[in-house]
């Protein structure tokens, strides 16, 4: 690649996070294929994480600590309890991971042939009670697109999406499933050269259980609840 | 299991094991940095407390994605907390007044607490190192990079929001980051090491 077509002069912006969207875009699909415009993005990137070691100190309230071991506790409290509940569906797991199997299969073979009807319609019901849902994006990605199709019951179901930013190799893109207030890690994901990906959901209940899938934007590996920008969402309420 | 005086990727290790102790130590060392920045980019300490205490139950429940080819944990952990802050700041969809934000509070002032010097040594070192350097940039190249980076603001907003012509605002973020890059050569060199490991 010649000189010329490197995006150099917007690496620090774009380590930054203040490009505008159009050229964010431009950037996330230049360094998708530009080994050095990426290895300068992480230079600057580091760069940027520095900078907020500069902060002056300041000194949280005395009751925070506490705060945050009550929060901890309840965390394991519920946790414990949820592994409880899951123990008897475990040891149906051979021949769930067989219908699982089956069923992944079905989904990617009509995740293309309903691509193309999703372009007007939030859902549409497709065979046996499956189900497809368009996902909005937002002007974090204002090119990108995708959607969830699940089964009848929502045991199993796929995201997949399109022309989603490249990101650099310090984030991660996330899905989460939304329900209240609380959120569960879909899984982690990145996007090959032209933004798109497939991949299945994992989810501890069925995902007709869920309010809405968001897609954000993590540091790689994932968090454990959303903390980036979001790029795509959708409603799964009564779809 | 006594974690006091293990270094922070074990630590870390040790909450991915579900020892509570462990998160403990790491929030004695690190509850002021991660709300110092929370502080700094939401501008209130109730909403800074609460931001704090997300990003521990996040290191609580998250410690296993932490990769430490990729980051020093204080990197990491701030990190994190500039992401969740600026996503409240977003969900909120009422920034603090940015014009009226003193640069020399967010960048320049030690503040009046400082960290113990013997157990935080290494971070008051590079903690130092990077106030340096954005010390020396010139005041409208601090002020872009704290919109821009602390406030969450893209090219546009800040143009309109200091009254400038977009492409003196591209200008300045681009000055102030190569200046830092040439500044902070070698703390970005350790990372780059790291990430290409």
């Amino acid at each position: 690649m010649s000189n010329d077509l490197h995006v150099l002069e917007s690496l620090p912006a774009y380590a930054l996070g203040s490009l505008d969207g159009e050229e964010a875009q431009v950037v996330s699909e230049h360094i998708a294929g530009c080994y050095l415009c990426r290895q300068e993005l992480n230079a600057f990137q580091a760069v940027a994480d520095q900078s907020l070691l500069a902060v002056p100190e300041a000194r949280p309230s005395g009751d925070l600590r506490p705060r945050l071991m009550e929060r901890i506790q309840s965390l394991n409290v519920k946790q414990s309890a949820q592994t409880v509940r899951r123990r008897f569906p475990g040891r149906l797991m051979p021949v769930g991971a067989l219908v699982s199997l089956a069923l992944i299969v079905v989904l990617a073979v009509s995740n293309f042939l309903l691509w193309q009807r999703l372009n007007n319609s939030e859902v549409l019901a497709g065979p046996l009670g499956m189900r497809a849902i368009a996902l909005q994006h937002t002007s974090a990605a204002p090119s990108g697109s995708g959607f969830v199709i699940m089964g009848a019951d929502g045991r199993n179901g796929v995201l997949v999406v399109d022309k989603l930013p490249i990101l650099a190799e310090t984030r991660e893109y996330q899905i989460w499933l939304v329900r209240d207030s609380s959120y569960t890690d879909g899984s982690v994901f990145s996007v090959d050269e032209y933004g798109y990906r497939g991949v299945r959901l994992r989810a501890p209940d069925s995902l007709l259980s869920y309010s809405a899938v968001w897609v954000t934007i993590e540091p790689a590996g994932g968090s454990p609840e959303p903390t980036g920008e979001r790029v795509l969402s959708g409603s799964l309420f009564n779809p | 299991m006594k974690s006091d005086g293990l270094d922070d990727i074990l630590l870390v290790k040790l909450i991915a094991a579900a020892h509570t102790d462990a998160l403990e130590q790491l929030y004695d060392r690190y509850n002021r940095l991660v709300f110092s920045v929370a502080l700094a980019i939401l501008g209130d300490r109730s909403v800074a407390e609460e931001a704090t205490l997300d990003v521990f139950v996040h290191v609580w429940r998250g410690a296993k994605t932490y990769h430490p080819d990729r980051a020093k944990v204080n990197t990491w952990l701030v990190a994190i907390t500039r992401h969740h802050a600026i996503d409240i700041l977003r969900w909120q969809n009422s920034r603090p007044d940015t014009k009226s934000l003193s640069l020399d509070d967010v960048f320049l002032s030690n503040g009046p607490e400082m960290p113990d010097p013997e157990a935080h040594a290494e971070l008051s070192l590079q903690q130092a190192r990077v106030r340096e350097a954005i010390a020396q940039l010139p005041p409208e190249q601090r002020q872009v990079l704290l919109l821009a980076y602390f406030k969450g603001h893209t090219h546009q907003q800040i143009a309109k929001i200091l009254e400038k012509p977009l492409g003196t605002i591209k200008t300045r973020i681009r000055l102030a980051m190569q200046k830092l890059r040439e500044m902070l050569l070698d703390e970005v060199q350790v990372t780059d090491k790291s990430e290409g490991a």
